[in-house]
Formats: structure tokens, C-alpha cells, sequence
């Protein structure tokens, strides 16, 4: 009987440690951090380009959509949302979802 | 904003300055950060504890001790020790040389990272890492432990015969470490004869900012177009073509800075008598009375004299997953000093010092690093004073070559140079600047 308790409690342990590892790096994060250097720490951006903080994941995937199926044209963003694939869109929209942009 | 806040301290006068709060002067170097800055918080302990040491506060090292404290929370220590008490920013610095701007308009200050991130900033000099005891020594004595080491001392140059001493290399001064050399070459420029020759060279690859030395040429030749009529710049280029941005340079070579620019690919140096003038060459001998070298380049000394350039003696290898060398376990490279498939160049040394930061932190929790890290490079470039092309590259983990591998479609210069691409600039640098100093 004690064995399969102990199985449990060590169970337990162990998807506690997955929760808080987790926590330590969000997910979107680190992809998210490819758009600070010209947004901004977290997408406060200052000095004249665009805040992405606070802005919603849709309007910004909507946004690098949009580039990236555009054709004939050479913009510095248009390039560069091409390197990435939707659902790194996706998860980087859904990263500055949830930072204020204050 | 930069002019009115020099003004500003200028009016002061030096007595009145000191006695200013040292936080004070040294906000005054940082022109480029906005007083709008909010920054970002540094949470509590998130259950990781442990040393970081940074070697090194350029834009790796700068970044990666403010991610390490806004990723990693309260529980992380992180120290970076840097032998400069502020840092004089590469990007923008061919600016100087036309006089659109100083250096000390480019000088960053450290006091942002202590005061809003609290990094234990270590004004100093880094003499050896013990690997095994797992500190910094330092050549003042003392020593600093770590449990994980950055390195990102960025590069080191190499000796060009008949440049060995100070003097004769201030007679011929190559201003890729923007500083006093910058302003030096300037005044040479300034100073050069009625229809001189302006003579630079470009090293073999991988040097750091592969744009850069062709957006001097341009700059150089506009200056002197418009100010000594009549003068040239003459460019050797140990490669066999332009490296960076083709379309745009080779343009500006040929078109818009047409005989001024007199361009000379797979050129090298092979000595420089500086009291005659005279640049011995691969194509015979030049004289030149403004001289401009570009010597070649291998990652910072701490980086060799610690056994970490595995990669031909001169760059350390490191596993792009988390930077990690790959001689040497809890001890990471980054910035210039790595050996990787992307430019040396500040944009990408930035989200390089992320991806290191974020991995370091990870492993403090006993996880494996992302494994599909992306890193990104910008950078614009001037063409002429009031005109700038761009270069931009997003990198992708290639789990098969172990590499970054530049995303097909993903990389690209500008059609073409305009005014709208030089207010960028200033806005991408702002932004830039204050991700990794504010």
C-alpha cells in the first residue's frame, strides 16, 4: 500500500517542478525579445516606432500577416516578419497580449 | 535633444558639474536614452538563486545582465565587470567623421543598469578566469566567483607591420573601437591637403560590422565632396567584393560617389611606412595622407589567454543553443567574440545575449534551453549625410548543422537610400541603445 502513495506523491513533485520551471520562461518570450531592440523592452517602445505592449495578439499577427503575404514590396518589416512562421507570430502576439504597454 | 542637453551641462561649466550627484553627470552621457523610458521590473525571487559574472559591457554584455536580472528575478546575482567606466557606441560612430556628430554624444553610461536593474557594476580589469575555482581574477588582485561566467570581451586587433608602436598607430589610426581614434581620424580628415588621398582597408572576413567599413567610404567621400574638392578615397578590400549590402554600396561606389571612390577588391596591406606616407600593398605601393587601416580582427584577449578560441586560435566555438563555450561547461560567449554563422555586429549581439541569458536561466532550474531559438539582425547604414540604406537577417536554429541559419526570404537590403531611411536609423538606435543599456 505505502509504495504506490509514495509513486503519487513523487508524481505530484515532479508536475509541481514542470509548473514552476514553467513559470521561469514564458512561453513566446524569448521570440517575443527578437522584436525589443526596435519596439522596445516588452514592446515600450520609445522614440517614434511602434508600442506593441498591451496591443492585441490578433492586431499583431494580423499586422506580420499581412507583410509577409505582400508582394513587389521591400520593406525592412516585410522582410523580417518573413522570418518567422505563423505560429511563431502567433506566440509572439500572445506574449505582448499580456504586457501593459505603461 | 542631444545639442540642448550639451548646451545644458556646458553652460554648467566644469566646477558647477562637480558638484553635481554622481548619478547626475553620468545621466548626462546617455543622450540617447529618453527620459520617457519606463523600464522594466525586476521580479522577486523566482526560485533561482545563484552568481552571474559578465565580462565585458558592450552590447552583449550590457544586455545580458539586464535580461539575466528581469528573466532571472531578485535571486540572481549578477556582477559586470568592464575596464571602461562608460561605453563608447560602434553603431553611429562613422557619424563622427563627417561631423554629424561627437563621440561623447555616443557615450553610454552603466548607472542604468545598476539603478533600475541593480547590477553589481565592477569598474575593472579582467586578468584570468579560473575555470575550475570558478572566479574572475582581477589585475587589481582581488577575485569574483561565479557559478556561471559570460564572456563578451568583443575583439581584439591585430598588428599591421610598421603600426607597432602607439605613436605610429595614431598616425595611421584604424577608429573600429569608437573612442579617442574616432575623433583623431576626424580631425586627420579635417586637416587633409587640398585634393588629398584618403586611402582605408577593409580585412578579410568575419570583422566586426560587416556594413561598416563601406558606409565610411561613403561617408568619407561625401565629406570630402562637398568640403575638399578634388580629393579621393581610395578603399582596398581584402575580399574579393563588397561583403555587405552589394546592391546599395556597389551604387554608391559606382553612381553616387562616382570618382571620389576609387574601390580595389582583393587589395590587402602588407606594411605602412608612416613617415613616408606609404602603404605597401598586394598591388604595389600607395601614398595616401590621410591612412585609415582595418586591421584584422580575433575575439578579446581574455578570450585566447583562457583557452577558449577552439575555433582557429582566434574565435571562441560555442553551442548556439545557450552560447555555451564548447571547451569550457558553465562558462558562455557572446557577442563578437563568438564563432557563429551571424554577423559581429550589435543588433544581433543583443538577442544573442538573450538567448544566453534566458538559457543560463533555464539551467540554474536544471532545464535544457530552448531549442528553437531565432535570433534577428537590422542595421542601417548611411550613404551619404542626409541619406541610409538598411540590412536586415532573421536566423533560424538548424538542429542538423547545429547552426543559426539565416531564414530563406528573410534577409535583405533596402531598394534604395533615402532621407526617410536615416530618421529610422535614429529611431532604431534609441531603441537599440536603451534595450541594452536602460
Amino acid at each position: 500500500m505505502k509504495k504506490p502513495v509514495l509513486i503519487g506523491i513523487a508524481l505530484l513533485a515532479s508536475q509541481a517542478a514542470w509548473a514552476q520551471a514553467n513559470t521561469v520562461s514564458p512561453p513566446g518570450r524569448l521570440l517575443a525579445s527578437n522584436c525589443f531592440q526596435c519596439h522596445g523592452t516588452n514592446g515600450r517602445a520609445v522614440g517614434g516606432f511602434e508600442r506593441l505592449a498591451g496591443e492585441s495578439s490578433k492586431e499583431i499577427a494580423g499586422e506580420l500577416k499581412e507583410m509577409k503575404a505582400k508582394t513587389g514590396e521591400g520593406g525592412i518589416m516585410r522582410i523580417h516578419a518573413l522570418g518567422y512562421t505563423d505560429a511563431q507570430i502567433k506566440a509572439i502576439g500572445d506574449y505582448f497580449a499580456t504586457q501593459t504597454s505603461r | 535633444m542631444i545639442d540642448s542637453r550639451r548646451k545644458f551641462l556646458g553652460s554648467l561649466g566644469l566646477g558647477a558639474l562637480g558638484m553635481l550627484p554622481l548619478s547626475q553627470v553620468l545621466a548626462a552621457t546617455n543622450a540617447w536614452i529618453p527620459s520617457t523610458t519606463n523600464p522594466a521590473t525586476v521580479p522577486g525571487n523566482l526560485g533561482i538563486s545563484g552568481r552571474v559574472v559578465v565580462i565585458g559591457g558592450g552590447m552583449a554584455g550590457a544586455t545580458v545582465a539586464k535580461y539575466l536580472r528581469i528573466w532571472g528575478g531578485a535571486g540572481l546575482q549578477v556582477t559586470l565587470i568592464e575596464r571602461e567606466s562608460s561605453y563608447n557606441s560602434n553603431i553611429m560612430s562613422n557619424l563622427v567623421l563627417n561631423g554629424s556628430m561627437t563621440m561623447g554624444s555616443l557615450s553610454f553610461s552603466y548607472d542604468l543598469l545598476r539603478k533600475n536593474y541593480g547590477v553589481n557594476v565592477v569598474t575593472g580589469d579582467v586578468s584570468a578566469i579560473d575555470a575550475v575555482g570558478k572566479k574572475v581574477i582581477l589585475k587589481s588582485g582581488s577575485s569574483i566567483a561565479f557559478d556561471r561566467l559570460v564572456v563578451a570581451p568583443g575583439i581584439e586587433f591585430e598588428t599591421i607591420a610598421g603600426l607597432e608602436t602607439a605613436a605610429s598607430q595614431n598616425l595611421a589610426p584604424h577608429a573600429w573601437k569608437a573612442g579617442p581614434q574616432t575623433t583623431l581620424l576626424r580631425n586627420q580628415i579635417k586637416a587633409m591637403r587640398r585634393g588629398g588621398v584618403f586611402l582605408m582597408s577593409i580585412p578579410k572576413a568575419p570583422f566586426r560590422c560587416p556594413p561598416g567599413p563601406y558606409e565610411r567610404a561613403c561617408l568619407v567621400a561625401d565629406w570630402l565632396k562637398k568640403n575638399n574638392p578634388g580629393s579621393k578615397v581610395i578603399v582596398l578590400d581584402e575580399n574579393p567584393g563588397i561583403i555587405a549590402e552589394p546592391v546599395n554600396f556597389g551604387k554608391a561606389f559606382t553612381v553616387t560617389h562616382a570618382g571620389v571612390i576609387d574601390y580595389r577588391p582583393g587589395t590587402s596591406i602588407l606594411s605602412i611606412d608612416t613617415a613616408t606616407k606609404t602603404v605597401n600593398t598586394s598591388a604595389g605601393q600607395i601614398k595616401a595622407d590621410v591612412m585609415n587601416p582595418i586591421p584584422a580582427q580575433r575575439a578579446g584577449a581574455i578570450i585566447t589567454s583562457s583557452g577558449l578560441a577552439n575555433v582557429g586560435g582566434r574565435w571562441a566555438g560555442v553551442d548556439v543553443l545557450s552560447y555555451e563555450s564548447a571547451v569550457a561547461p558553465g562558462i558562455h560567449v557572446i557577442g563578437d567574440s563568438a564563432a557563429t554563422t551571424q554577423p559581429k555586429a550589435g543588433h544581433i549581439a543583443n538577442q544573442e545575449a538573450k538567448v544566453c541569458a534566458d538559457a543560463i536561466i533555464r539551467a540554474f532550474k536544471g532545464l535544457a534551453p530552448d531549442p528553437a531559438p531565432v535570433t534577428n539582425s537590422a542595421c542601417y547604414s548611411p550613404i551619404t549625410a542626409t541619406t541610409a540604406s538598411w540590412l536586415t537577417a532573421v536566423f533560424a536554429y538548424d538542429p542538423t548543422t547545429k547552426t543559426m541559419k539565416s531564414v530563406p526570404g528573410a534577409f535583405g537590403e533596402a531598394d534604395k537610400p533615402s532621407t526617410k531611411n536615416m530618421d529610422q536609423m535614429k529611431k532604431w538606435f534609441t531603441n537599440l541603445m536603451t534595450d541594452s543599456f536602460a
